[in-house]
């Protein structure tokens, strides 16, 4: 394993630029993970009531209590300015009053001068105390209409309105797919220009070095076999590709918080499937031969033109339909293509996905195939005939 | 056993209408430094690359160690080391790597190959800079390294083309003293150059190629006794009467005779005192002159009469 050792080597030092790649890369997804993990959450909100008593008997207790247990209670002093200042600088959000005679209304079935308050206007607090206070003085209404006390009423309207429905956060307009959120599954999207950027920087520009035409003529002299000395650098580049997309992959079971589960599976064959594309489409630029800054301008164009025409930086639904006729000649909008489809950000289908895998892959065969084609030319006789021609003609 | 290294029979290699090889043929036997000497284009190095089987060849036949040569002989290409003019080391590998790379493609085993790199970085002299990278090495060093990656595997047959272009006195010396000591050490050696006081210095045996043809072959002195010119005199005189111009020409030996820019350049073929008649001529006439001297035919002057233009067109 002569030339994968030394493939590897080469491979040693063109790592720290990958890295730094995969560090911003990786950053940036980890502070938008963060980001999109509290914006799906649900966490019902406890606003800062102060209340005064101006009943003072057990059912305003009670009512007071019934507050308590969703609202953080706060107490002030009982004058208007201590009020409109307290409300004015957020240090209470709502001041209630409880009507003198509240008991006595509520025991009579009336709603109406229950309560007075203070509250800043247009404030959602005032939406939000309007409604508990109605939903509490229409039940309690409503269970003394079915004949029972004012304490059992009370006490029924408390125990119907503690009834809590679980919320779960169902983006409809972001993809609907529990085990893969459209906020990881724009991780994968991303994925396409570190993939294109590393794989390209790497594999490319080993493979270069290790076809370099003057350490090729030494190679081919030698007695290793060219299979062998072919396969030891396809293993080479497949272990690198692969080690790649694997710590992408693991990174993406921390940012997920779990083991990948249901179609995030899919997501998963996805980007592996891509990673292979990108792999054969540096051996294919890496057939030519590019000097490095060359190489580092087809990886830029490569990288950020896919990213920009296929969907990843943009999404594909806002861009226009002669952009996208080009793009579907591209690996990239079908890699996006069958990632939204997964998130649900497109219609899901798993024909339709498995297109997408198909026209990668497809992708990937064309590549190789092109690949053979412009090494079998270059390496032929006949082209080293012809640069043997061209010095014998210049004599 | 037979003691024939090399063996080209009727080789043609055609581009098109142009014929880089033209029914070459050439023998080189075991133990032999053989020079291959043209000017670029002449064919040198499509000898090379059919030799090693990089270039498939219209006509002809290759037998290397008496057995025919293929892309496929990896028995013959084991015993085959290759330095080329370019360097071809990694950028990325140390000194010590670079010439472990490379003969780790002929030599599996690990102790025998750190022996062999080790005795390879003695050979070219960079011990002390077995961690370097090649960025870091001067022309000379990294020459040297070429030099190394091509021997470390102790080939029995040497394949050098023009390994020292573009290399400075001192490691020009080191690479041509380096090269009789492999040879010395059992390795034949094909040295392809265009600079002839190299080949002249080291090489048994020459081969003139011009044109994708075998000129001529020989020692150095056999090829020099090919030639009619056997001694060129010099003299540094401003001017010369005609008569006395004459009297040199006529005498023995003396072929042609040129006054240019104050110098007087006499050709001699064959003949023990050349010198000491031109010189009593001068005197005779009672001429004054300057510097005088005389110098041996070089394979230069071989090549210009044989192919009838100058072996170096070209100064690297």
């Amino acid at each position: 394993m002569q030339v994968f050792k030394a493939m590897f080597k080469v491979t040693k030092k063109r790592l720290p630029s990958v890295l730094a790649y995969m560090l911003v890369f990786l950053f940036i997804s980890f502070v938008h993970a963060r980001s999109a993990t509290k914006d799906n959450k649900f966490e019902a909100n406890r606003l800062k009531i102060c209340v005064f008593d101006e009943d003072d008997t057990p059912e305003s207790h009670a009512l007071i209590d019934f507050i308590g247990k969703s609202n953080n209670l706060k107490t002030i002093e009982n004058d208007r300015d201590v009020i409109i200042d307290s409300l004015y600088y957020g240090r209470v959000d709502y001041a209630l009053i409880i009507n003198k005679g509240y008991a006595k209304k509520l025991s009579a079935g009336e709603t109406d001068d229950l309560f007075g308050s203070y509250h800043m206007d247009e404030n959602y607090s005032v939406v939000y105390m309007g409604q508990l206070l109605d939903e509490y003085t229409t039940s309690v209404k409503a269970y003394i209409t079915m004949g029972k006390t004012i304490d059992e009423a009370i006490s029924s309207a408390e125990e119907a309105l503690s009834q809590h429905t679980e919320v779960s956060m169902l983006r409809l307009d972001k993809g609907g797919d529990s085990h893969y959120s459209v906020d990881f599954a724009q991780y994968f999207e991303f994925m396409v220009y570190i993939l294109i950027s590393a794989v390209m920087i790497v594999v490319c520009q080993v493979l270069v070095t290790m076809n370099r035409k003057d350490i090729r003529f030494r190679t081919n002299c030698s007695c290793i076999k060219e299979s062998k000395y072919t396969f030891q650098l396809f293993f080479g580049s497949c272990l690198f590709v692969l080690a790649m997309w694997l710590v992408l992959m693991i990174f993406g079971i921390i940012l997920n918080k779990e083991m990948y589960a249901g179609r995030a599976w899919y997501a998963v064959l996805n980007s592996l499937i891509f990673a292979a594309v990108t792999a054969t489409i540096a051996v294919f630029v890496a057939s030519f031969e590019p000097k490095e800054n060359v190489l580092n301008l087809i990886t830029q164009v490569l990288g950020l033109g896919m990213c920009f025409i296929c969907g990843v930086f943009v999404p594909i639904s806002v861009l226009g339909e002669g952009v996208l006729a080009v793009a579907r000649f591209m690996p990239a909008y079908w890699y996006v293509k069958a990632n939204n489809m997964i998130a649900e950000t497109e219609p899901y289908s798993l024909s339709g996905v498995l297109q997408c895998y198909a026209i990668q892959t497809l992708f990937a065969v064309a590549m190789i195939v092109l690949s053979v084609l412009v090494r079998k030319v270059k390496y032929s006789s006949a082209a080293i005939g012809t640069s043997v021609k061209k010095i014998a003609v210049h004599q | 056993m037979t003691d024939t290294v090399v063996k080209i029979n009727d080789l043609v290699k055609r581009y098109g209408d142009l014929i880089a090889l033209d029914h070459f043929d050439l023998e080189i036997k075991q133990g032999e430094i053989f020079g291959l000497l043209g000017p670029n284009g002449s064919g040198k190095t499509t000898t090379i690359n059919c030799l090693l089987s990089l270039l498939a060849f219209d006509k002809g036949n290759i037998e290397i160690f008496g057995k025919k040569m293929t892309p496929v002989s990896y028995d013959i290409k084991k015993e085959i080391g290759v330095i080329m003019q370019n360097v071809a080391v990694f950028d990325e590998l140390t000194v010590y790597e670079n010439i472990d790379y490379f003969c780790g493609l002929y030599i599996k085993d690990k102790a025998e190959r750190k022996k062999c790199v080790e005795e390879a970085i003695k050979f070219v002299g960079l011990e002390e800079f077995k961690k370097f990278y090649p960025k870091k090495l001067s022309g000379g060093l990294l020459r040297r390294l070429n030099i190394a990656c091509g021997i470390a595997h102790k080939p029995k047959l040497i394949i050098l083309d023009e390994p020292t272009v573009a290399v400075d006195p001192q490691s020009r010396n080191r690479i041509l003293e380096g090269i009789q000591d492999l040879n010395r050490k059992g390795a034949t050696i094909i040295y392809t150059s265009h600079y002839m006081e190299e080949v002249e210095q080291i090489c048994t045996r020459i081969a003139i190629m011009d044109k994708g043809k075998k000129a001529a072959e020989g020692t150095k002195d056999e090829l020099k006794r090919m030639i009619k010119n056997t001694e060129t005199i010099t003299i540094e005189i401003l001017d010369i009467p005609d008569k006395v111009m004459g009297e040199i020409s006529g005498l023995k030996h003396v072929y042609k005779t040129d006054l240019t820019d104050g110098k007087l350049t006499v050709y001699c073929s064959g003949g023990k005192h050349n010198f000491m008649r031109v010189l009593d001529v001068l005197q005779k006439n009672e001429l004054s002159f300057g510097r005088v001297y005389t110098e041996q035919p070089t394979l230069n002057d071989v090549f210009l009469e044989i192919t009838g233009k100058a072996l170096r067109d070209k100064e690297d």
